[in-house]
């Protein structure tokens, strides 16, 4: 078989996937754009959301925050209500998660190589965030960021996002930033083509 | 014995002066702290016209608790050591404050060298000649300052000065630790705890200085004719009672609207006492200072929108300024003699400094002085039997001006004539002239040519060589 048929091979199979993608989610786009965080270090961090869509959603397996090297990894986890978060200590010292935050909790204090789950349920108003602290170091923290619904991204440091399958419609699209304040902004999607929306975060 | 009047001061005021003359070239304190350029990754003279003054960007960020106009995270290039995540003041006071320490050890180094030249009229009318003294070094200083998280800060000094015999003199110069902001507005009101630069000098002696000679007029001469006359009183027991350039006491300061800054605080006061305590008397010293700001960079950094000019060092502007002091000295006796030389005791129950200051920025050129009057109420003393011998009440007064220009970005030229009317009407008029040329041979290093005059008496003068670094 030579090259050239090979290439012919690939880009059909291509052009059948596309056609493949299209008919599966026919009525989903993406959700792009930049947060600027001015006078933080980098744009990172920044959760950009979906604030009300259609659902209902069920949330997924647990999902795991571990402590590493004293640090809560990912710094800023998002969830939808109801999901399982499984704490893990990756460390070689104890260490403890509790939050302040809402309905509060304490978790306890457990080995390395241990976990302890807990269970997002509750949340009067979206977004429901919880920092995330250990007691024993007082230095660590992290964000459980609870929601309505799953089109959401959370920036890298050059404060990209991107939000994918998101079924068409007008949206409030809204931020959240563990240091800084953003304005939600409406987006339209339309299907198969990109939506663009970029925020500047402000105190 | 007899009570002496003004009069009887007046062979003491003869002594003290050669005794002032001794130390008439006592260098000044001041501060050029390097560890705030490492934190910020940043220029000295983002902060300082030719180090130690500070420029209207620099006094912000020394009046805003060691903290940049404005400051966002980015702008802290050293990265600080989290002693508590923020969250953890939704906890209190079930938890600890969240705090940080300094990425680094914020220490700086200053050291100076001095090449003397000084000439001395004695009492006897000889004259002591100095020629080309190497003071190789002449004084270090250790500068510890830093934030410690929201609304904390601090500053310390320790200055090792050595002595002609080879030993080293160490003094505890600040220590001091500030709550910036605390509530409120920002900037609004601080406070701060130590021993210290009053904001009455932290203005126009501490951090603005650009001689080497300090501004004696107003806070390093006695201007009541006791414990030393009318000369310097530098390393007296008790500390005289000149306007203070330095106490241990809790000051409180903040800035209104941009524009106006205003400092009150209490303080020991004559110090030290006896059987090993810090204040000499039980009764606490108070001060005040009120400014104002019209043009140029508000105290805070604010530029109501406008860029700051090019030129750092300029900032066309006037500032404005009134200050009280008032001390109390009951119980605090100062050794004398009276005209036939009998011991004597002299208290200075109540003294009171008040006095205003004006600052000009135009371009190049800073032209700034303070006048002091100075009012003490004194009691004499038998020192044998305590009993009262009559109140003497001494007026003083005091002045200087200043005028900086800067000729280039690296040279900076200074003049200041100054003057102490002493309470006795019978001693000498103090007046000195200094002459300084700063030269910085990087934004770190500087030498100095500086000449001092006696302009009573000409065979007192000065021409010192110096070179100042910070690291």
């Amino acid at each position: 078989m030579t090259r050239r048929t090979l290439s012919l091979i690939g880009i059909s199979l291509a052009v059948v996937g596309a056609s493949v993608m299209a008919r599966t989610s026919p009525a989903a786009g993406t959700i792009t754009g930049t947060v600027k965080a001015p006078g933080q270090t980098n744009n990172a961090d920044a959760v950009v959301y979906v604030e009300h869509a259609a659902g209902p959603f069920a949330p997924s397996g647990p999902i795991v925050m571990d402590q590493r090297s004293m640090k809560f990894v990912p710094h800023v986890l998002t969830v939808l209500l109801g999901t399982t978060v499984k704490f893990t200590n990756s460390d070689t010292v104890s260490h403890n998660v509790f939050s302040p935050d809402n309905e509060k909790y304490q978790l306890g204090t457990w080995p390395p190589g241990a976990s302890k789950d807990h269970v997002f349920a509750k949340c009067a108003k979206f977004p429901c965030v919880y920092a995330q602290l250990c007691m024993i170091h007082p230095e660590m923290e992290g964000f459980v960021v609870v929601l309505q619904n799953p089109h959401v991204a959370t920036t890298d440091a050059t404060g990209q996002f991107k939000i994918e399958g998101v079924p068409t419609g007008t949206y409030q699209v809204a931020v959240w930033h563990p240091k800084m304040k953003g304005q939600p902004k409406p987006v339209t999607v339309e299907a198969g083509k990109p939506a663009t929306v970029d925020f500047t975060l402000g105190r | 014995m007899t009570v002496p009047g003004p009069s009887c001061l007046r062979r003491l005021a003869t002594l003290a002066l050669t005794a002032s003359l001794a130390v008439l070239f006592v260098p000044a304190s001041a501060t050029a702290v390097p560890a705030f350029a490492r934190k910020y990754q940043t220029s000295c003279q983002t902060c300082h016209v030719v180090f130690p003054k500070l420029n209207a960007f620099g006094e912000a960020f020394r009046l805003r608790g060691y903290r940049m106009p404005a400051e966002t995270e980015e702008m802290v290039k050293q990265k600080p050591v989290s002693l508590g995540a923020p969250a953890y003041k939704r906890l209190w006071p079930k938890a600890v404050w969240p705090g940080e320490l300094p990425g680094n050890l914020p220490l700086a180094v200053n050291v100076k060298f001095a090449n003397v030249n000084a000439s001395t009229l004695n009492p006897d009318g000889t004259v002591t000649s100095i020629r080309n003294d190497f003071q190789f070094p002449q004084e270090a200083n250790i500068f510890a300052a830093g934030t410690l998280g929201d609304h904390v800060s601090f500053f310390s000094e320790m200055t090792f000065a050595e002595n002609p015999d080879g030993s080293v003199a160490v003094e505890l110069e600040h220590a001091r630790l500030d709550i910036d902001s605390p509530f409120g507005r920002e900037d609004m009101f601080h406070f701060r705890i130590g021993k210290m630069a009053p904001n009455l000098a932290g203005g126009f002696q501490e951090m603005w200085i650009s001689t080497d000679a300090p501004i004696d007029s107003v806070f390093s001469y006695n201007p009541i004719g006791v414990n030393g006359g009318t000369g310097l009183v530098v390393d007296a027991t008790p500390a005289p009672v000149a306007l203070p350039a330095s106490v241990r006491g809790i000051e409180a300061y903040g800035i209104v609207k941009h524009r106006m800054l205003w400092v009150g605080g209490v303080v020991n006061g004559i110090s030290p006492g006896p059987n090993g305590r810090f204040d000499g008397n039980n009764a606490k010293d108070l001060y005040a200072r009120l400014d104002y700001k019209f043009g140029g960079m508000g105290f805070d950094g604010d530029t109501g929108g406008k860029a700051p000019p090019a030129e750092n060092w300029r900032d066309n502007s006037l500032r404005v300024g009134a200050f009280v002091y008032r001390g109390n000295g009951t119980n605090i006796n100062f050794a004398s003699t009276d005209v036939q030389g009998d011991p004597l005791n002299i208290q200075d129950l109540h003294f009171l400094r008040v006095g205003f200051y004006a600052s000009v920025y135009f371009q190049d050129l800073n032209v700034f002085g303070a006048y002091l009057h100075g009012t003490d109420q004194l009691q004499l003393l038998d020192p044998t039997s305590n009993e009262g011998l009559g109140l003497v009440q001494a007026d003083s007064r005091a002045w200087f001006v200043q005028a900086d220009y800067v000729f280039y970005p690296w040279l900076q030229g200074s003049g200041r004539y100054e003057t102490v009317t002493p309470a006795d009407p019978a001693a000498a008029i103090v007046k000195r002239g200094v002459a300084t040329l700063n030269a910085l041979i990087r934004a770190n290093v500087k030498a100095m040519v500086e000449y001092q005059r006696d302009l009573n008496e000409g065979q007192n003068h000065s021409l010192n060589l110096l070179v100042r670094f910070a690291f």
